[in-house]
């Protein structure tokens, strides 16, 4: 009877699978246009774009620019910007790859043991906030504390005499600012992730971890963090597949353009926004993009191929 | 508050002792309060006087109360209406065109005999691990699409997510059971049919989940316009890009306060009134937020389970 049932099921009438692709087809052509479409532009990065104007897209790409093999990433490495853009961009994102993990597991872990409903609800959701706050009002906070004559801390530094400081001339403080707000933004986003998990734990191993006498870390030890390493090692090879992507968000309008700030606040997506736009660069920004995308495809599938072999129900596919 | 902390130490579902428990509780205080810092301070600001700022500064107590910046925004000219207009124009149709796109999409693939569910969840995973890149994306948008300078390229890049669709995918393919599907089948509703009056009103949790995310995201939205709407259409500009707009002119203006003319000099509204402005873009974030958090978890929750 069951059998037969599932028989039904896995022969669909021909009809109704024609009703279920015209279904798809907007997606598809979606897909087609904004994600499938724009792969063509890998060429840029090989060429030498010389547009003519007047002429059709493709026409230019193809037609009117010549080949000129991996020129533009020679270029793009013998630039000493690009490498400071480059180290900026790993930098942030190791950091932010562990601290990604860390802090959102502790945060989690500590808030599961806080059993007043409503405490941790206020708690979750004033985390999860700053997740759905654009970085333009972002920086439009940190401009009210920072700014030199008008911001909250030079006023605070000056009432206990000490010098106001030029905080949007002084790359010295800017490394730690941007890490603090990417952990302020994300972390409790995160964190409701984890503790989703942390929840669905079985409490009664919980009692008798207890009853075995394990106190609270090896509690986390034994149980916790067990029961979240599904969810952590997805995050991180989600994380490790964007190593060379940055939120532009975060290092463009928080340090608000500042010239004097480049040197650390520059990233791999900024630096191809600005060749594209105030530069009119195409194929320098695109092979920057190129090698952005194909590094990135390249370390998620060799993320995924190593955590297989340490834990095959941890892996993506 | 003494006597109540028994109420949340339970031996046995806390591992922590009562101290401990204080502690931690006093640290999530201590989080709480830290995370709401930056968007308390825009607040306080916005509720300032214009001459208390530029005297003190801005502060977390407001030297002297005004609510001046939000009266002159409203009334004064038309672009914060504009603005305000176009941010409720992409945000109401980007949100509602893609879930018209993505649920369909997500249903057939839901459905596990549908013949080409595997071929169609790769052709969806692919962008997510390649894409063209900035360049061609701008290349293709402008060039063949045309969308350059139109509501149309705030509202089209940003409406389907791989991400949306698997999360409304994996929520039907648990929530639905097969029979009621067989049920529909038999009195011949066609899928269309069947989604709109069967699934979707089983799965609602699911689609304000992904609704709520794209409200926000649309809301948030400001790099398509700086890509896309140039200086002279700037009847188009969302209102977080006219906060970066405001931003770029007040920096431009320190930077060589010489060449300015007065005329820019005017354009520029005054301190307290650019704090106003965030609040209003912020506001209906934090307004909605409480109502919409449910909704989210949902999202967020299905998102974490794979396959």
């Amino acid at each position: 009877m069951a059998k037969k049932s599932h028989g039904s099921l896995s022969r669909m009438s021909r009809k109704e699978n024609i009703q279920l692709t015209l279904m798809t087809i907007p997606t598809v052509i979606w897909y087609a246009l904004f994600c499938y479409l724009p792969l063509f532009g890998i060429f840029f990065a090989f060429k030498d774009f010389t547009p003519v104007p007047g002429e059709s897209l493709f026409e230019n790409l193809f037609v009117n620019s010549p080949w000129v093999g991996l020129r533009n990433f020679s270029y793009l490495f013998r630039n000493p910007q690009y490498m400071d853009v480059l180290f900026n961009t790993l930098f942030y994102n190791i950091i932010f790859l562990v601290a990604g993990i860390v802090i959102p597991v502790t945060l989690a872990v500590l808030l599961a043991e806080v059993h007043q409903k409503k405490f941790t609800g206020v708690v979750q959701m004033a985390l999860v906030l700053p997740y759905f706050i654009s970085w333009v009002v972002v920086g439009y906070c940190i401009y009210g504390l920072l700014a030199t004559d008008v911001g909250q801390i030079n006023g605070l530094l000056k009432m206990f005499g000490a010098d106001p400081v030029q905080w949007y001339q002084s790359p010295e403080y800017w490394r730690g600012i941007l890490i603090s707000l990417g952990i302020w933004k994300t972390s409790g986003y995160t964190m409701v992730i984890y503790l989703c998990s942390v929840n669905a734990i079985d409490r009664s191993l919980y009692e008798a971890a207890a009853l075995d006498g394990a106190n609270f870390f090896q509690r986390v030890r034994h149980v916790t963090l067990p029961h979240l390493r599904t969810t952590i090692a997805t995050l991180f090879i989600l994380g490790v597949g964007s190593i060379l992507n940055s939120d532009f968000g975060l290092f463009y309008q928080v340090p608000l353009d500042s010239g004097a700030l480049q040197s650390v606040t520059q990233t791999l997506d900024v630096y191809v926004y600005k060749s594209l736009m105030l530069q009119a660069n195409f194929s320098f920004s695109s092979a920057a993009a190129f090698l952005q995308s194909g590094v990135g495809c390249i370390l998620l599938v060799i993320a995924n191929l190593i955590t297989r072999k340490i834990d095959r129900d941890s892996a993506l596919v | 508050m003494k006597q109540k902390h028994g109420s949340y130490v339970r031996p046995q579902d806390s591992s922590l002792g009562r101290t401990a428990n204080i502690i931690v509780t006093a640290f999530f205080t201590a989080v709480t309060v830290l995370a709401l810092m930056p968007v308390v301070l825009i607040i306080a600001a916005s509720l300032s006087s214009e001459e208390s700022i530029e005297m003190y500064g801005y502060r977390y107590i407001p030297q002297e109360f005004s609510f001046d910046a939000f009266t002159y925004l409203f009334t004064s000219g038309d672009t914060l209406p504009r603005a305000i207009l176009n941010s409720v124009i992409v945000t109401c149709s980007g949100t509602v065109l893609g879930l018209a796109v993505m649920c369909p999409c997500a249903y057939a693939l839901s459905r596990k005999e549908f013949r080409w569910g595997k071929l169609l969840t790769v052709f969806l995973l692919l962008p997510m691990l390649f894409s063209g890149g900035l360049v061609s994306s701008y290349m293709v948008n402008t060039q063949i699409l045309h969308l350059k300078n139109t509501y149309l390229a705030l509202i089209l890049p940003g409406m389907c997510s791989t991400w949306y669709i698997m999360i409304l995918r994996n929520y039907f393919r648990t929530n639905i059971p097969d029979s009621l599907i067989e049920a529909g089948k038999l009195e011949g509703v066609s899928p269309l049919r069947s989604l709109v009056s069967i699934v979707l009103p089983i799965c609602r949790p699911v689609v304000m989940s992904v609704a709520v995310f794209q409200i926000f995201g649309y809301w948030n939205s400001w790099y398509p316009a700086l890509i896309y709407i140039a200086s002279n259409h700037s009847e188009l500009y969302p209102l977080q890009y006219v906060l970066v707009n405001i931003e770029r002119t007040v920096q431009a203006m320190t930077r060589d306060a010489a060449n300015v003319s007065g005329m820019e000099m005017t354009t520029v509204p005054g301190m307290t009134m650019r704090m106003a402005l965030v609040v209003v873009t912020v506001l209906p974030i934090i307004v909605l937020f409480p109502f919409f958090q449910r909704f989210l978890k949902t999202g967020m929750t299905v998102g974490a389970v794979k396959e």
